[in-house]
């Protein structure tokens, strides 16, 4: 048990003639949350795509739990416990809630020789998650997830993974256009995921936000690890600087 | 007192947000009203029985099409294939093949124009309007080509269309029984399956549904077959009952199942719809068929009708999904 729970070593990724990834260590640690920081371009959502599978790495070796892994698809990797929520495309508008939910992993009941949607057990599930979430305005879970708020569509496809037992959730820049109050929401859904055992990558812009809830702070530029730092080691504006200067300032510490 | 209040008595919307078919189901009573007020014959068993008709043959393409609008793509070769599964049952009775054999073959044909139009769409990334209107000239282009624009007839009668579309009950023909079964499975598979489930989420959001693990291009792949399949067995029902077969058969059928589909609430888009509207639709659109006939109005009427109506039921599709569904 003693090894970290996701450890990424030496990775590379070329697109055509663009390096995007110059060999990058990366690791987390169980229930630690780490927040992956960096300019646009400087490789945060292709490290973590490489991570669920979604992309090939050009070389570079992936553990998780110790394991030697190679996702094919993220399917693949959802299975074995590693949940990625994107900012935009976590949920689907036309679909009601609890299908949303399920998606993937519909539960079944059969009916002679088909299987069947179980319906009650998805609605009763989802009520009971859209309770522990705290989101008391949704009414129904047959309500279109169109009808949510941004923030609600963030806290229900986190409510999503922890239901399932992710053992790392990847969060996409889960803050962007949020309010303040439904942003507070966001990061308190994170630390809970913490408390239940998952560990989180938390990609932003905002430094301010994963400043909050980070335990450990992994800043890339330019296809690189520039930085690798606990929290108790520096303050946010330190990372902006870090970040502003791509790693000129890093002397410092 | 507020229109909101009104509407507190009255589940109205509650009805709609569960059910959007039933705005359609309501114009499509409109409708039935309309003609019985201007014919007296409208509103008789005998034309409920021929609307039964009409409906079954296109009902039968349009839930093809609607379940892969569901999937966000379209199929436009649905009317070329209605005639070419006919064409090739009735090419090999002639040459002694038994029709069972023929049905088989003909519709293995039609899955593989499903899967051509499919495959193509999904390898290289073309829209699906694109493909189906090439694959939709070209079979339309083979079939006229190898006939020489002649029709074939059918050797006689069989067992085959007896099952297929024979009269039952005065003019109530078999070919409506078989559109119920289709709709009722169809309506399962995506209401109550898990299939179902993805067949919504990929033509929703595509990129979301793959996030979670669902297998896009398969979902896609299979309902182009479906439609394929189910337009060329249209086909064959429509020439059970005619007993011919015209390589123009079938011209421009892939915009009244389109239409049916679209006035029926499926999104052009993708990501929302029903059978059960789609089946409705097809309702409406024979309904002004035979109305139109019956007041004895020009047949050209029927696709000026057909298209007044497409515009103004998607008006209303589409505020009932803005305004009621998704609020």
């Amino acid at each position: 048990m003693r090894h970290p729970l996701v450890k990424m070593i030496n990775i590379h990724k070329w697109f055509g003639h663009v390096h995007a990834l110059k060999g990058v260590d990366f690791h987390v640690n169980r229930k630690e949350i780490v927040g992956l920081v960096g300019d646009n371009g400087a490789g945060k959502s292709t490290l973590v795509k490489i991570l669920v599978g979604a992309y090939k790495p050009d070389k570079g070796e992936i553990y998780f739990e110790g394991k030697k892994v190679n996702f094919k698809s993220p399917r693949e990797a959802r299975n074995m416990g590693i949940e990625i929520v994107y900012q935009d495309l976590a949920l689907i508008d036309l679909l009601s809630i609890s299908r949303n939910f399920f998606l993937g992993r519909e539960p079944l009941k059969k009916l002679g020789p088909f299987n069947f949607l179980d319906h009650d057990t998805m609605r009763k599930e989802s009520i009971k998650i859209l309770k522990n979430l705290g989101l008391t305005r949704i009414q129904s879970p047959d309500q279109r997830v169109a009808t949510l708020s941004g923030g609600e569509k963030q806290s229900v496809a986190i409510g999503r993974a922890l239901y399932f037992n992710a053992k790392l959730i990847i969060l996409d820049e889960p803050t962007a256009s949020l309010s303040v109050k439904e942003t507070r929401k966001v990061l308190d859904h994170v630390l809970e995921a913490k408390d239940q055992g998952a560990s989180v990558i938390f990609i932003t812009h905002n430094i301010y936000h994963v400043y909050e809830v980070a335990d450990r702070f992994v800043i890339l530029d330019h296809g690189r690890k520039i930085a690798d730092v606990l929290k108790d080691k520096v303050d946010p504006e330190d990372i902006i600087e870090i970040i502003r200067s791509g790693g000129k300032a890093i002397r410092k510490f | 007192m507020s229109f909101k209040h009104f509407f507190s008595f009255f589940p109205f919307l509650k009805i709609i947000r569960k059910y959007p078919e039933s705005g359609i189901f309501l114009s499509w009573i409109l409708v039935i009203i309309f003609f019985s007020f201007l014919s007296e014959r409208f509103l008789t068993l005998e034309n409920f029985a021929s609307i039964l008709t009409i409906t079954a043959e296109l009902g039968i393409v349009a839930i093809g099409v609607a379940f892969l609008m569901i999937a966000g793509e379209f199929d436009l070769s649905v009317g070329s294939v209605y005639a070419v599964a006919p064409m090739v049952l009735a090419t090999l009775w002639e040459q002694g093949i038994d029709p069972f054999l023929g049905l088989i073959l003909s519709l293995l044909i039609s899955s593989s124009i499903g899967f051509i139009n499919g495959y193509i769409t999904l390898k290289t990334d073309i829209p699906s309007f694109l493909t189906t209107l090439g694959t939709m000239m070209f079979f339309r282009g083979v079939l006229l080509a190898t006939t020489g624009g002649f029709p074939i007839y059918a050797k006689g009668t069989h067992l085959l269309f007896l099952l297929l579309n024979s009269r039952l009950f005065k003019d109530f023909r078999s070919s409506a029984i078989w559109l119920v079964i289709i709709a009722i499975i169809f309506t399962l598979i995506l209401t109550k399956t898990r299939y179902g489930n993805w067949v919504f989420a990929v033509g929703g959001n595509k990129e979301a549904a793959r996030a979670v693990g669902i297998p896009v291009k398969k979902v896609k792949l299979v309902n182009f077959v479906i439609s394929g399949l189910l337009a060329g067995l249209a086909g064959i029902i429509s020439f059970s009952r005619f007993k011919i077969v015209d390589p123009t058969l079938g011209e421009g059928l892939e915009l009244e199942a389109i239409a049916a589909a679209v006035i029926g609430g499926c999104l052009l888009s993708g990501g929302h719809g029903s059978i059960v509207g789609t089946f409705v639709g097809t309702l409406l659109t024979a309904s002004i068929n035979t109305g139109l006939v019956l007041i004895g109005a020009p047949p050209y009427w029927y696709r000026a009708f057909i298209g007044l109506i497409l515009v103004i039921a998607t008006i209303i599709n589409m505020l009932i999904l803005k305004k009621v569904v998704l609020k």
